[in-house]
């Protein structure tokens, strides 16, 4: 069979140009928002996230981890009792109010964390030579990113919550939502919660498993545990999605996410059928001959399919390569983006699903293939 | 003439009108004719006599208002849409005045494009657009696009893309009027061709009188009906065929 759609498609370059330039950008503007997204919400869950914690305890109904409230540090006792529980430690939540370097007040989240070098908390971004520096008694660790937000360096000195405290060091991958994410060892973060209430109580507590994947197995034994007053264990993995959904959908925000992928969606379907449908308008004369030679117009919307589908594929394509550069330029300017496998597999069927909208609403034109009208 | 028993195309008492607002038309009234196989039928007549009409309604290409047509025996009054694509697929070729050939392929790839729909074999689909083009005369020119080809190169490409199906019918509108003297010389011996060789009804619609000698049959239309049907290359007298409108 000629390969007429790839050839027109090939030999018409610029016919289709715009037709996938269409598709490019819309699938560019979805995956970088997807990437935002991801990364921006992600954040939300990066205490979760950035340690190696395979089960959390917290207080039951804690719709986000910045939401924790204190729990009974006997609850250790109880995960200390499962065989498969290698190591627990505590996470200790405090709202401070930063103040130092000119900036007036910054709203921050100190988390009070184990340093020493086989602590889980923040495991994967604190590196164990920065940990150790934690020990010093009011020291603290931020993000690179929010130095200038904090008005300090690293040496410098400010106050948390009245508390004079020093930054040690800085990290990547720390930065918060809605605030900025101070790090402390269990000891100063105490010093630092002015809260009575909190006294001897972590915020959650945190547990390695030696089989990660029973997880969820252990999660559901322990829920079902009574006598230690009010907690509940979730997988890590499930309590950093439930932290970031929350913050998706709660905040409205993720309405407005997805009210932007509909609008790039539709737009992108619009420009991408008008150009198609110029394409299938320019070769009309053509498809009316093959239908007069009887190809039937089933076989000739096929062509048009086929031919929205490279559309899609080119398009496609040309956003893969842009949105890499683009991706890699952000996180080079620690702008948060993350791209999984299932957000970026759902992008690629979004833009090929635009395509092949693209590629049925254009059929319209092919109304015109009237072999008949070749004739008068 | 009439002694023919089964003539390739009938058409019994057509008729067809258009309307535009609140003014009818009738391109055709009450017509009738038949057209048979192995030689060239041209149909003749000035501007909007009717004969690209007649010529899409007897090729299945739109149907009359009321009357018969019958094609190789068979009724396309009782075919749906799909049954007269499948009809044209197998039976019909066409050639128009414009040749409507794809600008991103050769000529090679316009004949086979259309036998590829016929669930031809792939060696069959070459070696047959190989023999329409050659028997063209493209052969050696069938890697060029339609840019590279002249009008006459067009036209022949158009028509091996017709005989490449090996149709038994094969409907031409005015395939030369786009063509200088010479090409449609060419082009109008290669129809008269294809019908004696291959045995093909081929009925030709034009108003270009230099193809009247090349006819084995001319049919004159005016105002919807048949006004003569004679043979110019025979005795060039006028033959009145059965059942025509008058």
């Amino acid at each position: 069979m000629v390969a007429l759609a790839r050839k027109t498609l090939i030999y018409e370059w610029r016919r289709f140009l715009p037709a996938v330039l269409a598709v490019g950008f819309a699938g560019l503007l979805q995956l970088l928002q997807a990437a935002l997204v991801l990364g921006i919400f992600g954040g939300a869950a990066v205490y979760i996230t950035g340690s190696s914690g395979n089960l959390w305890v917290g207080y039951p109904g804690t719709q986000s981890v910045d939401q924790g409230r204190g729990i009974s540090p006997d609850v250790a006792t109880l995960l200390y009792m499962q065989p498969e529980v290698t190591r627990v430690e505590p996470f200790l939540w405090v709202d401070g109010d930063w103040r130092g370097g000119g900036t007036g007040g910054v709203s921050v989240f100190v988390s009070g964390i184990d340093p020493g070098p086989h602590g889980l908390m923040f495991a994967h971004a604190l590196s164990p030579s920065l940990r150790e520096r934690l020990r010093e008694p009011d020291a603290v660790i931020v993000d690179r990113a929010d130095l200038d937000k904090l008005g300090v360096g690293i040496g410098g000195s400010a106050s948390i919550n009245g508390h004079r405290v020093h930054v040690v060091g800085v990290a990547s991958g720390l930065r918060a939502l809605g605030g900025v994410n101070v790090v402390a060892s269990l000891d100063t973060a105490r010093r630092l919660d002015s809260d009575p209430s909190d006294v001897g109580r972590p915020t959650y507590l945190v547990a390695r498993l030696r089989d990660p994947k029973q997880a969820a197995q252990i999660a559901r034994t322990l829920n079902g545990r009574h006598g230690f007053g009010p907690y509940r264990v979730w997988t890590a993995k499930h309590f950093a999605r439930r932290t970031m959904l929350f913050w998706l959908f709660d905040t409205g925000a993720g309405a407005g996410v997805l009210f932007l992928a509909g609008i790039v969606f539709l737009v992108g379907a619009v420009i991408t059928s008008q150009a198609l449908a110029a394409a299938v308008i320019g070769s009309i004369r053509e498809y009316a001959t093959l239908n007069a030679l009887g190809v039937g117009v089933r076989a000739l919307r096929w062509v048009i399919l086929e031919e929205a589908l490279w559309v899609g594929a080119l398009g496609l394509a040309g956003a893969a390569i842009l949105g890499s550069l683009l991706i890699l330029l952000a996180r080079r300017e620690d702008v948060p983006v993350v791209l999984n496998l299932p957000v970026t597999l759902a992008c690629v069927f979004l833009v090929l699903a635009l395509a092949v909208v693209s590629g049925l609403g254009s059929m319209r034109s092919l109304r015109r293939a009237d072999p008949a009208t070749l004739l008068r | 003439m009439n002694t023919v028993t089964s003539p390739s195309l009938e058409a019994r008492h057509v008729c067809k009108s258009f309307r535009a607002g609140r003014i009818v038309s009738t391109v055709l009234d009450d017509l009738s004719l038949h057209v048979d196989a192995g030689e060239l039928t041209l149909i003749c007549g000035p501007s909007g006599c009717g004969k690209s009409t007649l010529l899409s309604i007897l090729s299945g290409l739109q149907p009359a208002d009321s009357g018969h047509v019958h094609a190789l025996g068979e009724s396309l009054d009782d075919m749906d849409k799909r049954a007269l694509e499948r009809f044209r697929l197998l039976h019909t070729g066409f050639v128009f005045q414009g040749f409507n050939l794809f600008p991103a392929l050769t000529a090679f790839e316009q004949v086979a494009l259309p036998l590829g729909y016929l669930g031809l074999k792939r060696d069959i689909v070459r070696a047959r657009a190989r023999t329409a083009l050659d028997e063209v005369g493209l052969g050696p020119r069938m890697h060029l696009r339609p840019a590279e080809l002249s009008g006459g190169e067009k036209q022949r490409v158009a028509i091996a893309r017709a005989l490449a199906k090996e149709p038994a019918l094969l409907f031409a509108d005015e395939p030369t009027s786009s063509l200088d003297a010479a090409n449609g010389q060419m082009v109008i011996d290669m129809l008269h061709r294809i019908a004696r060789r291959h045995g093909t009804t081929v009925l030709c619609v034009s108003h270009d009188p230099r193809l009247i000698g090349h006819a084995d049959r001319l049919l004159t239309m005016e105002d919807g009906h048949i006004l003569e049907d004679r043979r110019p290359s025979a005795t060039d007298t006028v033959h009145p065929i059965s059942g025509a409108s008058r």
